[in-house]
Protein backbone atom coordinates (compact mmCIF):
# COMPACT_ATOMS: atom_id res chain seq x y z
CA UNK A 1 0.00 0.00 0.00
CA UNK A 2 1.14 3.41 -0.62
CA UNK A 3 1.93 5.66 1.46
CA UNK A 4 0.13 9.47 1.26
CA UNK A 5 1.51 12.50 2.38
CA UNK A 6 -0.23 16.09 2.39
CA UNK A 7 0.55 18.56 -0.50
CA UNK A 8 0.29 22.45 -0.19
CA UNK A 9 0.52 24.78 -2.84
CA UNK A 10 0.93 28.68 -2.39
CA UNK A 11 -1.27 30.96 -4.62
CA UNK A 12 0.50 34.46 -3.54
CA UNK A 13 0.69 36.74 -6.87
CA UNK A 14 4.57 35.53 -7.86
CA UNK A 15 4.58 32.78 -5.94
CA UNK A 16 5.03 28.92 -7.04
CA UNK A 17 5.85 27.51 -3.34
CA UNK A 18 4.81 23.72 -2.56
CA UNK A 19 5.04 21.69 0.55
CA UNK A 20 4.75 18.32 0.75
CA UNK A 21 4.22 17.27 4.38
CA UNK A 22 3.61 13.88 6.04
CA UNK A 23 0.21 14.74 7.64
CA UNK A 24 -1.90 17.84 8.05
CA UNK A 25 -0.60 19.23 11.16
CA UNK A 26 2.84 18.98 9.72
CA UNK A 27 1.58 20.75 6.25
CA UNK A 28 -0.51 23.51 8.23
CA UNK A 29 2.58 24.35 10.48
CA UNK A 30 4.93 24.55 7.08
CA UNK A 31 2.62 26.79 5.19
CA UNK A 32 2.11 29.02 8.03
CA UNK A 33 5.60 29.04 8.57
CA UNK A 34 6.14 29.84 4.54
CA UNK A 35 3.21 32.81 4.26
CA UNK A 36 4.97 34.96 8.12
CA UNK A 37 8.76 34.31 6.04
CA UNK A 38 8.19 35.02 2.50
CA UNK A 39 4.96 36.94 2.46
CA UNK A 40 5.08 38.79 6.19
CA UNK A 41 1.27 37.29 5.98
CA UNK A 42 -0.87 34.57 7.53
CA UNK A 43 -2.88 31.72 6.72
CA UNK A 44 -5.63 30.68 8.38
CA UNK A 45 -5.28 26.31 9.71
CA UNK A 46 -9.04 26.05 8.28
CA UNK A 47 -8.09 27.61 5.01
CA UNK A 48 -4.72 25.55 4.91
CA UNK A 49 -6.40 22.58 5.73
CA UNK A 50 -9.49 22.35 3.35
CA UNK A 51 -7.06 22.47 0.30
CA UNK A 52 -4.18 19.60 1.09
CA UNK A 53 -3.94 17.40 -1.70
CA UNK A 54 -3.28 13.73 -1.00
CA UNK A 55 -0.03 12.95 -2.44
CA UNK A 56 2.36 9.68 -2.50
CA UNK A 57 4.77 10.04 0.55
CA UNK A 58 8.14 10.69 -0.78
CA UNK A 59 10.30 7.59 -0.97
CA UNK A 60 12.72 7.89 1.64
CA UNK A 61 14.46 4.95 0.69
CA UNK B 1 -24.55 -2.07 25.06
CA UNK B 2 -28.04 -1.63 23.36
CA UNK B 3 -29.54 -4.55 22.19
CA UNK B 4 -28.38 -6.17 18.70
CA UNK B 5 -31.47 -7.56 17.59
CA UNK B 6 -33.11 -4.54 15.57
CA UNK B 7 -36.77 -4.48 15.60
CA UNK B 8 -38.68 -2.84 12.22
CA UNK B 9 -39.48 1.20 13.37
CA UNK B 10 -42.21 3.21 12.07
CA UNK B 11 -40.00 5.59 9.56
CA UNK B 12 -41.57 8.55 10.93
CA UNK B 13 -40.22 7.78 13.93
CA UNK B 14 -36.76 7.59 12.48
CA UNK B 15 -37.04 10.41 11.14
CA UNK B 16 -37.03 12.26 13.96
CA UNK B 17 -33.46 11.82 14.87
CA UNK B 18 -30.86 13.40 12.56
CA UNK B 19 -27.41 12.41 13.99
CA UNK B 20 -25.13 9.93 11.81
CA UNK B 21 -22.25 8.47 11.89
CA UNK B 22 -20.71 10.00 8.99
CA UNK B 23 -22.33 13.20 9.50
CA UNK B 24 -20.65 13.09 12.81
CA UNK B 25 -17.03 12.05 11.43
CA UNK B 26 -17.68 14.96 8.59
CA UNK B 27 -16.07 18.38 8.38
CA UNK B 28 -18.54 20.46 9.01
CA UNK B 29 -20.04 18.79 12.19
CA UNK B 30 -15.77 18.67 12.95
CA UNK B 31 -15.80 22.54 12.87
CA UNK B 32 -18.96 22.74 15.32
CA UNK B 33 -16.79 20.94 17.59
CA UNK B 34 -13.79 23.04 17.31
CA UNK B 35 -16.16 26.09 17.87
CA UNK B 36 -16.94 24.23 21.02
CA UNK B 37 -13.52 23.55 22.17
CA UNK B 38 -11.97 26.88 20.92
CA UNK B 39 -14.55 29.40 22.85
CA UNK B 40 -13.71 32.56 24.35
CA UNK B 41 -15.36 35.32 26.02
CA UNK B 42 -15.50 39.42 25.65
CA UNK B 43 -15.48 39.39 29.53
CA UNK B 44 -11.96 37.72 29.90
CA UNK B 45 -9.93 40.44 27.53
CA UNK B 46 -8.27 43.45 29.46
CA UNK B 47 -8.98 47.02 27.47
CA UNK B 48 -7.21 48.97 30.57
CA UNK B 49 -3.75 49.57 28.53
CA UNK B 50 -5.91 50.23 25.29
CA UNK B 51 -7.81 52.82 27.19
CA UNK B 52 -4.55 54.10 28.32
CA UNK B 53 -2.62 54.04 24.55
CA UNK B 54 -5.95 55.53 23.22
CA UNK B 55 -5.32 58.82 25.66
CA UNK B 56 -1.74 58.96 24.48
CA UNK B 57 -1.74 58.73 20.50
CA UNK B 58 -2.25 61.69 18.27
CA UNK B 59 -5.86 62.29 16.78
CA UNK B 60 -4.80 61.65 13.45
CA UNK B 61 -4.10 58.02 14.68
CA UNK B 62 -7.24 58.10 16.31
CA UNK B 63 -9.07 58.89 13.28
CA UNK B 64 -7.32 56.27 11.18
CA UNK B 65 -8.08 53.39 13.40
CA UNK B 66 -11.73 54.44 14.65
CA UNK B 67 -12.08 54.34 10.67
CA UNK B 68 -11.32 50.56 10.46
CA UNK B 69 -12.87 49.80 14.37
CA UNK B 70 -16.32 51.39 13.64
CA UNK B 71 -16.87 50.29 10.19
CA UNK B 72 -16.13 45.98 12.09
CA UNK B 73 -18.52 47.64 14.78
CA UNK B 74 -20.99 47.99 12.34
CA UNK B 75 -19.75 45.25 9.84
CA UNK B 76 -20.23 42.47 12.82
CA UNK B 77 -23.74 43.28 13.66
CA UNK B 78 -24.60 43.38 10.23
CA UNK B 79 -23.47 39.50 9.69
CA UNK B 80 -25.09 38.76 13.22
CA UNK B 81 -28.73 40.41 11.85
CA UNK B 82 -28.15 38.75 7.79
CA UNK B 83 -27.17 35.05 8.94
CA UNK B 84 -30.75 33.84 9.15
CA UNK B 85 -31.48 32.74 6.02
CA UNK B 86 -28.75 30.69 5.48
CA UNK B 87 -30.07 28.58 8.71
CA UNK B 88 -33.11 28.59 7.00
CA UNK B 89 -32.30 27.76 3.57
CA UNK B 90 -30.21 24.48 5.59
CA UNK B 91 -33.36 23.37 7.44
CA UNK B 92 -35.02 22.88 4.04
CA UNK B 93 -32.22 21.31 2.17
CA UNK B 94 -32.42 19.32 5.65
CA UNK B 95 -28.84 19.62 6.67
CA UNK B 96 -28.76 19.33 10.25
CA UNK B 97 -25.43 18.77 10.37
CA UNK B 98 -25.08 22.92 8.69
CA UNK B 99 -28.00 23.79 11.02
CA UNK B 100 -25.46 22.46 14.18
CA UNK B 101 -22.74 24.40 12.86
CA UNK B 102 -24.26 27.19 11.72
CA UNK B 103 -25.75 27.83 15.69
CA UNK B 104 -22.00 28.28 16.96
CA UNK B 105 -21.03 30.82 13.74
CA UNK B 106 -24.48 32.67 14.59
CA UNK B 107 -23.13 32.81 18.37
CA UNK B 108 -19.45 33.83 17.03
CA UNK B 109 -20.83 36.74 14.93
CA UNK B 110 -22.62 38.58 17.84
CA UNK B 111 -19.64 37.52 20.03
CA UNK B 112 -17.60 39.61 17.43
CA UNK B 113 -20.27 42.76 17.65
CA UNK B 114 -19.98 42.64 21.49
CA UNK B 115 -16.15 42.57 21.49
CA UNK B 116 -16.55 45.91 19.07
CA UNK B 117 -19.50 47.16 21.29
CA UNK B 118 -17.20 46.72 24.57
CA UNK B 119 -13.92 47.73 22.99
CA UNK B 120 -15.61 51.38 21.80
CA UNK B 121 -17.30 51.97 24.99
CA UNK B 122 -14.51 51.13 27.53
CA UNK B 123 -11.55 52.55 25.35
CA UNK B 124 -13.36 55.54 23.36
CA UNK B 125 -15.97 55.89 25.20
CA UNK B 126 -18.69 55.83 22.63
CA UNK B 127 -21.47 52.92 22.65
CA UNK B 128 -24.91 55.02 21.30
CA UNK B 129 -25.38 54.56 17.64
CA UNK B 130 -25.70 58.33 17.32
CA UNK B 131 -21.73 58.81 19.42
CA UNK B 132 -20.32 55.56 17.08
CA UNK B 133 -22.12 56.94 13.57
CA UNK B 134 -19.65 60.37 13.39
CA UNK B 135 -16.93 58.12 13.10
CA UNK B 136 -18.70 55.86 10.47
CA UNK B 137 -16.58 56.61 7.01
CA UNK B 138 -18.88 56.60 4.65
CA UNK B 139 -18.19 54.43 1.14
CA UNK B 140 -19.26 55.65 -2.47
CA UNK B 141 -18.16 59.72 -1.94
CA UNK B 142 -15.17 58.74 -3.98
CA UNK B 143 -15.11 56.35 -7.25
CA UNK B 144 -12.32 55.47 -9.65
CA UNK B 145 -11.85 58.49 -11.34
CA UNK B 146 -11.66 56.89 -14.81
CA UNK B 147 -15.27 55.30 -14.21
CA UNK B 148 -14.24 51.91 -14.85
CA UNK B 149 -15.41 50.33 -11.31
CA UNK B 150 -18.46 51.36 -9.42
CA UNK B 151 -18.25 51.35 -5.63
CA UNK B 152 -20.95 49.44 -3.64
CA UNK B 153 -22.04 49.27 -0.04
CA UNK B 154 -21.20 45.34 -0.28
CA UNK B 155 -21.90 44.77 3.72
CA UNK B 156 -25.37 46.88 3.73
CA UNK B 157 -26.26 46.00 0.42
CA UNK B 158 -25.46 42.45 -1.09
CA UNK B 159 -26.02 40.61 1.95
CA UNK B 160 -29.75 41.48 2.37
CA UNK B 161 -30.00 41.39 -1.15
CA UNK B 162 -29.19 38.19 -1.07
CA UNK B 163 -30.50 36.65 1.85
CA UNK B 164 -34.03 38.63 0.70
CA UNK B 165 -33.61 35.83 -2.81
CA UNK B 166 -32.01 32.97 -0.25
CA UNK B 167 -35.24 33.36 2.03
CA UNK B 168 -37.84 33.56 -0.59
CA UNK B 169 -36.32 30.29 -2.45
CA UNK B 170 -36.33 28.75 0.93
CA UNK B 171 -39.71 29.59 1.56
CA UNK B 172 -41.37 28.54 -2.42
CA UNK B 173 -39.74 25.32 -1.63
CA UNK B 174 -37.46 24.27 -4.57
CA UNK B 175 -35.04 22.80 -4.09
CA UNK B 176 -32.26 23.85 -7.28
CA UNK B 177 -33.98 27.39 -6.42
CA UNK B 178 -32.72 27.03 -2.59
CA UNK B 179 -28.86 25.34 -3.65
CA UNK B 180 -28.91 28.31 -6.59
CA UNK B 181 -29.40 31.10 -3.89
CA UNK B 182 -27.58 29.73 -1.01
CA UNK B 183 -24.69 29.38 -3.42
CA UNK B 184 -25.04 33.56 -3.95
CA UNK B 185 -25.67 34.17 -0.44
CA UNK B 186 -22.72 32.51 0.75
CA UNK B 187 -20.50 33.63 -2.21
CA UNK B 188 -21.68 37.17 -1.10
CA UNK B 189 -21.44 36.21 2.85
CA UNK B 190 -18.06 33.39 3.42
CA UNK B 191 -15.93 34.20 0.14
CA UNK B 192 -16.60 37.83 -0.48
CA UNK B 193 -17.17 39.98 2.25
CA UNK B 194 -15.85 37.41 5.02
CA UNK B 195 -13.27 35.99 2.51
CA UNK B 196 -11.43 38.17 0.59
CA UNK B 197 -12.60 41.61 1.41
CA UNK B 198 -12.13 41.73 5.22
CA UNK B 199 -8.84 39.89 5.40
CA UNK B 200 -6.36 42.54 4.56
CA UNK B 201 -8.76 44.63 7.18
CA UNK B 202 -8.11 42.22 10.28
CA UNK B 203 -3.99 42.32 9.42
CA UNK B 204 -4.08 46.34 9.02
CA UNK B 205 -5.21 46.45 12.03
CA UNK B 206 -2.54 43.75 13.86
CA UNK B 207 0.02 45.33 11.56
CA UNK B 208 -1.01 48.99 12.83
CA UNK B 209 -1.29 47.87 16.65
CA UNK B 210 2.42 45.66 16.51
CA UNK B 211 4.03 49.12 14.58
CA UNK B 212 2.46 51.47 17.27
CA UNK B 213 2.82 48.97 20.21
CA UNK B 214 -0.42 49.72 21.17
CA UNK B 215 -3.56 48.35 21.62
CA UNK B 216 -3.07 44.72 22.95
CA UNK B 217 -6.84 43.67 23.45
CA UNK B 218 -7.23 45.24 20.37
CA UNK B 219 -5.12 42.72 18.75
CA UNK B 220 -5.93 40.22 20.89
CA UNK B 221 -9.32 40.62 20.08
CA UNK B 222 -8.74 40.60 16.32
CA UNK B 223 -6.64 37.35 16.40
CA UNK B 224 -9.55 35.63 18.40
CA UNK B 225 -12.34 36.79 15.90
CA UNK B 226 -9.76 35.12 12.92
CA UNK B 227 -9.67 31.95 14.16
CA UNK B 228 -13.47 32.10 14.21
CA UNK B 229 -13.78 33.95 10.67
CA UNK B 230 -11.67 30.64 9.21
CA UNK B 231 -14.24 28.16 10.36
CA UNK B 232 -16.77 30.78 8.93
CA UNK B 233 -15.40 30.92 5.64
CA UNK B 234 -14.53 27.59 4.85
CA UNK B 235 -17.89 26.30 6.20
CA UNK B 236 -19.13 28.70 3.30
CA UNK B 237 -16.94 27.60 0.86
CA UNK B 238 -17.30 23.98 1.26
CA UNK B 239 -20.86 24.16 1.06
CA UNK B 240 -21.26 25.83 -2.40
CA UNK B 241 -18.55 23.12 -3.18
CA UNK B 242 -20.46 20.53 -2.87
CA UNK B 243 -23.47 22.03 -4.12
CA UNK B 244 -21.38 23.57 -7.34
CA UNK B 245 -20.29 19.45 -7.56
CA UNK B 246 -23.77 18.81 -7.68
CA UNK B 247 -24.83 21.31 -10.24
CA UNK B 248 -21.98 22.97 -12.12
CA UNK B 249 -23.90 25.54 -13.36
CA UNK B 250 -24.05 27.42 -9.77
CA UNK B 251 -20.33 28.31 -10.04
CA UNK B 252 -21.73 31.05 -12.26
CA UNK B 253 -23.64 32.77 -9.07
CA UNK B 254 -19.84 33.00 -7.34
CA UNK B 255 -18.76 34.87 -10.61
CA UNK B 256 -21.94 36.89 -10.77
CA UNK B 257 -21.22 38.36 -7.50
CA UNK B 258 -17.92 38.93 -7.43
CA UNK B 259 -18.77 41.02 -10.50
CA UNK B 260 -20.96 43.14 -9.20
CA UNK B 261 -19.20 43.98 -6.57
CA UNK B 262 -15.76 43.99 -8.40
CA UNK B 263 -14.68 47.89 -7.79
CA UNK B 264 -14.90 46.86 -3.85
CA UNK B 265 -12.04 44.68 -4.84
CA UNK B 266 -10.32 46.22 -6.99
CA UNK B 267 -9.75 49.61 -5.37
CA UNK B 268 -8.03 50.34 -1.98
CA UNK B 269 -9.84 50.56 1.12
CA UNK B 270 -9.96 54.00 3.10
CA UNK B 271 -7.94 52.61 6.28
CA UNK B 272 -5.14 51.44 4.13
CA UNK B 273 -4.15 55.10 2.87
CA UNK B 274 -5.26 56.51 6.62
CA UNK B 275 -2.90 54.93 8.57
CA UNK B 276 -0.04 55.93 7.49
CA UNK B 277 3.46 53.76 6.84
CA UNK B 278 1.39 50.77 6.06
CA UNK B 279 2.89 48.75 2.78
CA UNK B 280 -0.59 49.18 0.43
CA UNK B 281 1.02 46.44 -2.12
CA UNK B 282 0.95 44.05 0.56
CA UNK B 283 -2.40 43.66 1.27
CA UNK B 284 -3.55 44.28 -2.39
CA UNK B 285 -1.23 41.08 -3.32
CA UNK B 286 -3.13 39.44 -0.36
CA UNK B 287 -6.49 40.38 -1.61
CA UNK B 288 -5.56 37.91 -4.56
CA UNK B 289 -3.90 34.82 -2.24
CA UNK B 290 -7.38 34.89 -0.62
CA UNK B 291 -9.45 35.25 -3.82
CA UNK B 292 -7.20 32.32 -5.18
CA UNK B 293 -7.93 30.46 -2.33
CA UNK B 294 -11.37 30.88 -2.24
CA UNK B 295 -11.95 29.73 -5.62
CA UNK B 296 -9.67 26.89 -4.64
CA UNK B 297 -11.49 25.79 -1.41
CA UNK B 298 -14.97 26.08 -3.72
CA UNK B 299 -13.54 24.04 -6.70
CA UNK B 300 -14.08 26.78 -8.92
CA UNK B 301 -11.96 28.38 -11.79
CA UNK B 302 -10.87 32.13 -10.46
CA UNK B 303 -11.79 35.02 -12.41
CA UNK B 304 -8.20 36.25 -14.24
CA UNK B 305 -9.17 39.41 -15.33
CA UNK B 306 -9.98 40.14 -11.71
CA UNK B 307 -6.76 39.88 -10.62
CA UNK B 308 -5.23 41.34 -13.38
CA UNK B 309 -7.07 44.27 -12.21
CA UNK B 310 -6.58 44.04 -8.56
CA UNK B 311 -2.63 44.17 -9.03
CA UNK B 312 -2.60 46.41 -11.74
CA UNK B 313 -0.63 49.29 -9.90
CA UNK B 314 -2.88 51.94 -12.49
CA UNK B 315 -6.16 51.38 -10.51
CA UNK B 316 -5.00 52.67 -7.04
CA UNK B 317 -8.54 54.83 -6.35
CA UNK B 318 -9.10 54.85 -2.31
CA UNK B 319 -13.08 53.56 -1.65
CA UNK B 320 -15.18 56.09 0.31
CA UNK B 321 -13.14 58.72 2.77
CA UNK B 322 -15.73 60.96 4.34
CA UNK B 323 -16.89 60.27 7.74
CA UNK B 324 -20.43 60.58 9.14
Amino acid sequence: MTAIAKRWTCVEAGCDYKLVAPDVVSAIEGAQRHIAEAHSSFELEEMIEDVLEDVPAPDRG
Amino acid sequence: MATTVRQPVDPNVVRKFHFTREMIEGPVYRKYEKAIRKGWSVEDLDFAQDAKDWNRIEDEQKRGLLGVTVRFLAGEQNVTDELIPMLAASHALNRFDWIVYLSTFLMEEAKHAEFFMRWHERVVGVLEPEEVAQHFLVRGKTIDPRGRFEVRDVLHEALPHYGRQLMEATMGGAEAEIERSFVAFSAAYNAFVEGVLTMPSYEIVIDTTEGWNAFPALRKGFRLILMDEGRHITFGTYACKLLIKKDPSYEDEVHRVFDAYRGNIVGLVEYQKAVPGLDLNKYQTMKVRHYRNRCREMGITPDETLIEQILDPSIDFVVGVEAG
